[in-house]
């Protein structure tokens, strides 16, 4: 990998992790564990949509390992890395049949797995199935966070392009 | 067909009205009186919230504490050190929608169940 | 429509929860380590779960094992010297040293040195080397308990524990005042140790789960009058190193967590503190020598969970027993 493009990925990373950061000041809009805007999957669908499996797959990691550590709450980890891999695993496969004027879609599916692994890994964690009792939530918020997140990102593999 | 754009949206759709339908059905679903306080899968507390008096008390997990209050047969989490303190800003339990503490492992809920204690 | 049907039932029911003179009252508290739950019925119970709820810090204050003021601590501590006691921690001593050899030597209340080892009482678990364990085994022996009027002795290099009987007795023990106090019906759920006095008002017996050893619900239920149901499993303190889960429940013939082939016993009878104590005894004895033992010595009935998901319900219990509707899956087999 030249250093070009490790600049640009460790940029990404970086940027990924102010808004990650940013979003962290912002108040929750309703008391559902693991419901918010995800703000930091902008950059994660772009990256989808213009870096390599693996390429992506680091930015996402690092994001969610060091956003955890920004938020001081390593419990929360696993339910993110949980949500990230199937959200991420799923969006590569998307990208596949998913055109490049269509990302918000591809953002959308993505969201609604990220709230399906997190909750998985919640069930896991907790022994309990109850908690899947929010999953309804969280995938009416994720379709409406999933499809903002994946327009910003459009938008920016669009003019990235040009 | 999957590589027609028109699918993944209706895909889509379908997942937004499901959760939307989901959700509501949830909400409006009728509960008894019976609640359940599970910590770790490990059901501490079974209470009648029809019977029982205004109390407070707490539940521990790993050296972090859940203060839970009932009053007037309803039941919440009052204060927590938790970081994301979801469980406190969920009030109080309403519904069929339990009120959980990812980090502490807590979970308050309303029970179906007729039975009077669990062994084990 | 439905609606307003909805309100002249749920007043009905209201009218019907006040006709009810018999009032349900509830104490929580943590105790012993756990988390108890005392339910009682009628006038008196208030004021009778007030004194119960007294009589269990005041039991866990003299059976503590970690409590440096404990009689069972000072116990530990003496060097070999006789202790004095108190009348019911010489009663449980002496019927815990009893249950050694009554059990065939499964239960072994002088087994704590090895938990230390294994780490179940600290939460800081490790599996000990082989040595490790031969060593101390030389020193759990039961047997070498002495219990008389003048106070409890335990040999130097010994420790006792009343954990695995301590539950069931103050159930047996606050089970004993609530009835002097004039309580008719009360359900005792002590950390997972469960007493009835009584039947349910209205509605008879009280039904009991079963905890599922794989998550957060049952595997079925029993219904019962008047008796305790205690359930024992490897699930319940247990931990992971390379691979291997090790569990709490130690057999004191090797000082390793019991194999047996059982997941989890659960013992009803009507004594809370022999249930405690069998239904260790039965785990470690596994599924043929406990099915011998419930024929040879009776007066309490099992159910047993098998590795392989087969469920063994003693025939005096069986019909009385209900396979949760989520377990259907499971085989039942009625033992006589």
């Amino acid at each position: 990998m030249d250093a070009k493009r490790l600049t640009r990925l460790a940029l990404l990373t970086a940027l990924a992790l102010i808004i990650f950061t940013v979003e962290l000041q912002l108040p929750t809009l309703a008391p559902v564990p693991g419901m918010k805007l995800g703000l930091a999957n902008i950059i994660t669908v772009y990256a989808v949509y213009s870096f390599s499996a693996g390429e992506t797959a680091m930015i996402l990691v690092v994001r969610v390992l060091l956003g955890s550590l920004i938020a001081g709450n390593m419990m929360s980890l696993a339910y993110s890395m949980a949500g990230g891999m199937l959200c991420l695993a799923g969006m590569l496969l998307l990208r596949r049949v998913i055109d490049k004027k269509h990302i918000w879609v591809c953002s959308i599916l993505g969201a609604v797995l990220h709230n399906i692994g997190q909750t998985c890994a919640a069930i896991v964690l907790m022994q309990t199935s109850t908690v899947i009792a929010y999953l309804p939530f969280l995938l009416v918020s994720g379709c409406v966070a999933g499809a903002l997140t994946g327009m910003a990102a459009q938008l920016v593999v669009s003019r990235m392009n040009k | 067909m999957i590589r027609s754009q028109k699918f993944w949206i209706a895909v889509c759709a379908v997942i937004f009205a499901a959760g939307l339908a989901w959700s509501i059905i949830l909400l409006t679903m009728s509960h008894g009186d019976k609640v359940t306080v599970t910590r770790d899968g490990v059901v501490l507390y079974t209470l009648d919230l029809s019977k029982e008096p205004d109390r407070e008390f707490t539940v521990e997990y790993e050296g972090r504490k859940n203060v839970v209050e009932i009053k007037d047969g309803r039941i919440r989490v009052k204060e927590a050190d938790c970081p994301d303190h979801v469980c406190v800003r969920t009030g109080w339990l309403t519904a069929k929608i339990p009120i959980v503490c990812l980090p502490n492992r807590l979970v308050i809920e309303y029970a179906d169940s007729d039975l009077d204690a669990v062994a084990g | 429509m439905k609606k307003l049907l909805c309100l002249p039932i749920a007043a009905l029911i209201m009218l019907c929860s006040c006709a009810d003179s018999s009032s349900e009252h509830i104490k929580t508290l943590y105790c012993m380590d756990t988390h108890m739950t005392l339910k009682a019925y009628g006038d008196k119970a208030e004021a009778a779960l007030e004194k119960a709820v007294g009589t269990l810090v005041d039991l866990d204050a003299k059976w503590s094992v970690t409590n440096t003021d404990s009689e069972i601590y000072k116990v530990n501590h003496a060097g070999g010297g006789t202790v004095q006691v108190s009348p019911e921690t010489s009663e449980l001593v002496s019927f815990g040293r009893d249950m050694y050899e009554k059990s065939d030597r499964t239960l072994d209340i002088s087994i704590y040195p090895i938990l230390l080892e294994w780490g179940f009482t600290i939460h800081y678990y490790k599996v000990p080397a082989q040595e490790r364990i031969s060593k101390l085994l030389w020193n759990v022996n039961a047997s070498k308990i002495g219990v008389n009027s003048s106070g409890v002795t335990v040999p130097a290099d010994m420790m006792i524990d009343l954990g695995s009987v301590a539950k069931g007795a103050a159930s047996d023990m606050i089970c004993g005042e609530l009835r002097k106090a004039g309580v008719e019906s009360a359900v005792l759920d002590l950390g997972g140790n469960i007493q009835t006095l009584g039947s349910k008002p209205g509605s008879g017996k009280w039904k009991i789960g079963i905890r599922d050893p794989e998550g957060s619900g049952i595997i079925g239920s029993v219904s019962v009058e008047n008796k305790a149901v205690v359930t024992s499993g490897g699930y319940e303190r247990q931990f992971t190193e390379n691979g291997k889960t090790y569990h709490h429940i130690i057999d004191p013939s090797t000082g390793w967590p019991a194999e047996s082939g059982l997941v989890s016993v659960t013992v009803i009878g009507d004594s809370g503190r022999m249930c405690d104590a069998l239904s260790t005894s039965l785990f470690i004895m596994g599924a043929e020598k406990a099915y011998h033992y419930w024929r040879k010595t009776g007066g309490f009935d099992y159910i047993a969970l098998t590795k392989s998901g087969e469920l063994l319900v003693s025939s005096g219990i069986a019909e009385d027993f209900d396979l949760d509707k989520d377990h259907k899956n499971i085989k039942v087999t009625v033992v006589k």
